[in-house]
């Protein structure tokens, strides 16, 4: 049985005091959760530790990972209560894309401060 | 003599309706072919369009139009949420 699958993008920060291995690790585990459910990564990005614009949870800055991935519905609700529960992560936003870029994204590009 | 003057006349009048609807040209800056795409990860296009204290601009001052302000506001709440942009700038 197949699953109509949607494109998403996801984007995480996570709490400043971890180190990169970490963040890395947490890539992998959200990556396996939605290759569990039948889901794949197209792309993921590191943007870096970033000042944030306001202060979430006491953190004055964050580390900025995103993931494109194409998933069923299903996934995408296991991949946001796993999101929820994490307490590395500080924000999230996941929406639906129409079309995949596989080039990095504006933030990549180190020009892109304010 | 005086027929001629109502045709010039007439001619005159018919011009002026054909000047008064000429082809307004698009004045949005997002609207053109080249235009970048609004997305909440391009921070630095979205900040031309809030002001200082971090408020988004209205359309009637930076001539966005309507289609294009929706996106633009859509992106600038998705980079708020994610801390990229501020909610206010003190």
């Amino acid at each position: 049985m197949s699953l109509k699958t949607s494109m998403y993008e996801a984007t995480f920060i996570l709490r400043q005091d971890i180190p990169s291995t970490e963040v890395s690790k947490m890539v992998d585990v959200l990556t396996s959760l939605i290759k569990e459910n039948d889901g794949e990564v197209l792309k993921h990005e590191y943007w870096g530790l970033r000042t944030l614009a306001y202060p979430v949870k006491k953190n004055k800055k964050g580390h900025y990972v995103m993931l494109v991935l194409k998933a069923s519905h299903r996934a995408f609700l296991e991949l946001q209560r796993r999101v929820k529960l994490s307490e590395d992560i500080i924000r999230n936003l996941i929406i639906k894309i129409e079309a995949f870029d596989s080039n990095d994204s504006i933030m990549m590009s180190a020009d892109n401060e304010k | 003599m005086n027929e001629e003057k109502i045709k010039n006349i007439e001619s005159i009048y018919e011009n002026a309706h054909k000047r008064l609807f000429f082809r307004k040209q698009s004045l949005c800056p997002l609207s053109k072919p080249d235009s970048p795409k609004i997305d909440y990860k391009n921070i630095k296009l979205l900040t031309k369009y809030i002001s200082e204290g971090g408020r988004i601009l209205p359309s009637r001052i930076t001539y966005v139009s309507a289609k294009k302000q929706k996106e633009l506001r859509l992106a600038i709440k998705r980079a708020r949420s994610l801390a990229l942009l501020p909610f206010v700038k003190l």
